[in-house]
């Protein structure tokens, strides 16, 4: 009974942040729903064994994006399995942005957000991470380093690495923009 | 400069960005799963039990046959044997 208590305190205190990483980093409403259904049915079974090393908040990231990535593997293997291809090297392919837009970005932002997140898209995983949590989610790069179980170095240059890939890519979807005009 | 005024609209489209509240609905679902795997699990459990007993009747009815047959053919060596030796006449 008190475990049923302090979950469904954890449900309410931490359903906004869970949603919304999974919105980040899916870009899918019906996705990140499922996610955060696997990540709370994660969290009651493993309430009993949480140690207080972490914080909940730090405990309850960490499940959100591993349960991400997985989402997206599984995603990825069942459609390798269907058109009978070879694994890709991004394990990314899954996510498609091209119609997502964002219910949370300023509407005449949507068409700039979209193609951001495209590129987010090529990211490499740990750089996505780090870059997500910090730009959307507004975290430091201690936090994030806690989050990711990596030292602050290898955060700081995980997040310039992402910011100068994206400047790259965006600096070639700029041409083909361009092109379009 | 035009490539760098797009590129740097392009990465301050998430500025302002608001969180998204989920379903209201999403709890029930969560508790609903939760109640269905602990049916699963309660099932399993009997499934698994099951599959030991199976396991188990079958491991003794195979030793109880093979002893059954050890019996068998050593009576006839038995036999055999017996007949050889009480042989008067070669």
């Amino acid at each position: 009974m008190l475990n049923q208590t302090h979950f469904e305190k954890l449900y309410h205190e931490y359903k906004t942040l869970v949603f919304n990483v999974a919105l980040n980093y899916m870009q899918n409403i019906e996705d990140a729903e499922e996610i955060t259904q696997d990540v709370f049915v994660k969290v009651y079974h493993s309430l009993e064994n949480f140690n207080q090393k972490s914080t909940h908040k730090t405990w309850i990231y960490r499940i959100t994006i591993n349960q991400c990535l997985d989402f997206i593997k599984q995603k990825n293997s069942q459609k390798r399995f269907f058109i009978f291809g070879k694994k890709s090297q991004n394990e990314q392919e899954y996510l498609n942005t091209a119609t997502f837009e964002h219910p949370g970005i300023l509407m005449e932002n949507q068409e700039d957000a979209k193609i951001l997140f495209e590129v987010i898209n090529t990211l490499t995983e740990n750089q996505k991470t780090a870059f997500l949590l910090s730009k959307l989610d507004g975290l430091s790069n201690p936090e994030i380093a806690e989050i990711m179980q990596l030292s602050l170095c290898s955060v700081e240059s995980l997040i310039f690495r992402a910011k100068v890939a994206l400047q790259d890519k965006l600096s070639e979807k700029f041409n083909h923009y361009r092109k379009k005009k | 400069m035009e490539r760098n005024n797009w590129i740097e609209n392009i990465l301050i489209s998430t500025n302002g960005i608001k969180s998204v509240v989920p379903s209201d609905i999403l709890f029930s679902k969560i508790q609903h799963r939760i109640q269905q795997e602990n049916k699963v699990s309660s099932k399993t459990v009997w499934l698994v039990a099951a599959s030991i007993a199976v396991l188990v009747v079958l491991n003794f009815s195979a030793i109880a046959s093979k002893n059954k047959e050890k019996n068998s053919s050593s009576t006839a060596y038995l036999e055999m044997t017996v007949n050889k030796s009480n042989q008067l006449y070669q």
